[in-house]
């Protein structure tokens, strides 16, 4: 079948329908409203953003992945890729002055270009909260134990956020006593989680052989005995100062209750470059790519003239929804109002009477017969079927029986509440 | 439910993926050759394989519909997906070339752009960019070999087992830009969510190999 460009939408972008677009909204306000009772208030970015703002967040590799325009003047914009660069720079010019830490949240569209075919989406929701301002464990435990009740909120069935610390592999690097060039190598291949390349080259290496077991042994460095694990393959002082830190988090989300939906994994790679402490990815068993990511990155907001440590998550809506099993109850607005001719006004005010008691409420708009409204209405769910007529109302109820009320009785109760 | 899924590549490799899975125990000797399911269960009931095209492989595992899978080292350098690559599985070795018609194999350095006929865009590009040459890369699907000799290209970058297709028709390999074999890739999601039952065929298949490879050659 051949479509035309007008009936298209760009590769990689969606559009959501009423049922997709409720479950956004839910799962993004679920999460916002759960991050609010911890004191996080949301912010809001453009989406837009000087090109340079950008880079200078994330480094100049991301600016392949960006969607740039050119402005009027010849400066260079770009789409965001993530919100927490803009929050970072909000937060270095606008927030400067206030009282720290600062707990922010924020959702909105995000951007990356991708390649068309290639199945990832180009636009799609993020929702996140940044802890700015404390470089503690206490900040730490708390932005995972919000990962942890975020997804919770969500309400998708079984997931599990894996916790690793850049601090290893960084203490691993370092103890390799290699030269830069093969250590830019090396971590290159971490990067590609090419563990054959960097089998092959750690061999041709003469790196310390402890660093290169527990290098090789990184994807199985999970679970609960990856820390005795990791300690007893690379004893080096910031090895064992990881270790140390991931205990004492362990300990503090025992106690914030999160800790069951919590493994230790140092095998994850995030990029760190960015990246100065624990991070962390959550994950379902029924999709294959994270449904979160998060860490400490104390080094971004120097990029924008303030040294304040930070900590923070993203949850990648889309993904969390895809994860869902089952369908979603088809949705139906609890009445519909008809009329007979000359009641139209007092079908308006039935109307507005049922939705100030917060029933979701359609009036007939296309003047069709009472019981094709009502035989369609019920059909697809509706609860009721109303028919106003004159001072009495015809009720239509699910299993076809009717019976009929005084309108008075209808609008009276809302309408004593709009008068007195 | 706990029962991992293998993506295993047709073409090429698939010969020597079945001989792996078959070393580690996983499927009965020859059992794949009778049958044209794409979907196969193991004999001990842990794993299924799923039967892929080769160029789609690093798609099921990387978006988690296998949780592990076979594949070329080309194809895992060109495509630059998300998985963790575990094992190097010793088969299906061959390299990745740069060939050129005899009677340019001295002086195609002087031209630029170079007109490159092959199936791995990515990577020739990032090969030339690396030494600032230029270069017009011809994305193809097969018979590269015949680029250069219909004019369509001036030299190819492609895969060589032996080198007798580059010699019938007449090219010479120039430079070699990557060796290649067959490689066991892991999902980034199931290696941590189906942690036991994802090491268990890792460590297996790791062990297979070595067997293997310590095996005096028949």
């Amino acid at each position: 079948m051949h479509l035309e460009r007008w009936q298209q939408i760009p590769s990689g972008t969606r559009d959501l329908l009423p049922d997709e677009t409720a479950r956004v909204r839910e799962v993004v306000g679920g999460i916002l409203g759960r991050v609010r009772r911890w004191g996080y208030r949301e912010v809001t970015t453009p989406t837009l953003e000087y090109l340079d703002v950008l880079v200078r967040g994330e480094g100049s590799a991301a600016g392949d992945s960006l969607f740039k325009l050119v402005d009027r003047g010849g400066e260079l914009l770009a789409l965001r890729p993530e919100i927490t660069t803009p929050v970072a720079r909000l937060v270095a010019t606008r927030l400067r002055g206030t009282a720290l830490p600062l707990r922010l949240a924020y959702a909105g569209q995000v951007f990356r270009w991708r390649e068309a075919g290639s199945a990832r989406l180009r636009e799609f929701p993020q929702v996140g909260c940044e802890l700015i301002g404390a470089g503690t464990l206490e900040a730490d435990a708390e932005i995972v134990t919000m990962a942890v009740e975020a997804l919770q909120a969500t309400g998708v069935g079984q997931f599990s956020i894996s916790l690793g610390h850049v601090g290893f592999l960084r203490g691993l690097l370092a103890g390799l006593d290699l030269p830069e060039p093969e250590l830019e190598d090396v971590r290159a291949l971490l990067y590609q989680k090419d563990f054959v390349g960097l089998r092959r080259l750690l061999e041709t290496q003469r790196a310390a052989p402890s660093h290169v077991r527990a290098l090789l042994a990184l994807p199985t460095l999970q679970g609960p005995s990856a820390l005795e694990e990791a300690g007893r393959l690379a004893d080096a002082p910031e090895v064992r100062a990881v270790v140390q830190d991931l205990a004492a988090l362990q300990r503090m989300l025992r106690a914030s209750g999160a800790w069951d939906a919590v493994t230790v994994d140092l095998s994850i790679i995030r990029d760190f470059d960015y990246y100065t402490g624990i991070v962390f990815e959550g994950h379902t068993p029924t999709l294959g790519v994270p449904l979160l990511g998060g860490g400490r990155y104390d080094r971004l907001l120097e990029r924008f003239g303030v040294s304040w440590p930070a900590t923070g998550f993203a949850v990648r809506v889309e993904r969390v929804l895809s994860a869902e099993e089952g369908a979603v109850d088809a949705w139906a607005p609890d009445a519909v109002v008809a009329f007979e001719n000359g009641s139209r006004e007092a079908a308006l005010a039935c109307a507005r009477a049922l939705r100030a008691h917060d029933l979701t409420v359609a009036v007939e708009v296309q003047g069709r017969a009472w019981d094709v409204v009502a035989r369609e209405a019920i059909a697809r769910g509706v609860e009721r079927a109303l028919l106003v007529r004159g001072q009495a109302v015809v009720v239509r109820e699910r299993d076809g029986r009717e019976h009929t009320v005084a309108l008075a009785d209808l609008v009276g109760p809302a309408g004593e509440e709009t008068t007195s | 439910m706990s029962m991992v899924t293998i993506a295993i590549p047709s073409g090429r490799l698939l010969e020597g993926a079945m001989a792996t899975l078959e070393a580690g125990g996983y499927l009965a000797a020859g059992a794949w050759r009778d049958t044209r399911r794409l979907i196969l269960p193991g004999v001990d009931g842990t794993i299924r394989c799923l039967i892929a095209k080769p160029v789609d492989l690093l798609t099921y595992v990387e978006h988690g519909a296998a949780d592990l899978g076979i594949a070329g080292k080309d194809t895992l350098l060109e495509q630059a997906c998300d998985v963790y690559e575990l094992v190097d599985l010793g088969f299906g070795f061959c390299r990745g070339i740069l060939a050129f018609p005899q009677d340019a194999a001295e002086t195609w350095e002087r031209k630029s752009p170079l007109r490159i006929a092959t199936k791995y865009p990515r990577v020739t590009e990032r090969y030339f960019w690396s030494r600032g040459h230029s270069v017009d890369i011809i994305t193809m699907h097969g018979a590269v070999e015949l680029a250069p000799q219909v004019g369509l290209a001036d030299g190819i970058m492609d895969l060589v087992m032996t080198g007798r297709t580059l010699a019938e028709n007449h090219l010479v390999e120039v430079a070699e830009l990557f060796q290649a074999t067959a490689r066991l890739v892991v999902n980034r999601v199931s290696l941590r969510s189906r942690a036991d039952a994802v090491a268990a065929v890792v460590e297996r298949l790791r062990a297979a190999v070595r067997q293997r490879t310590a095996a005096p050659s028949a």
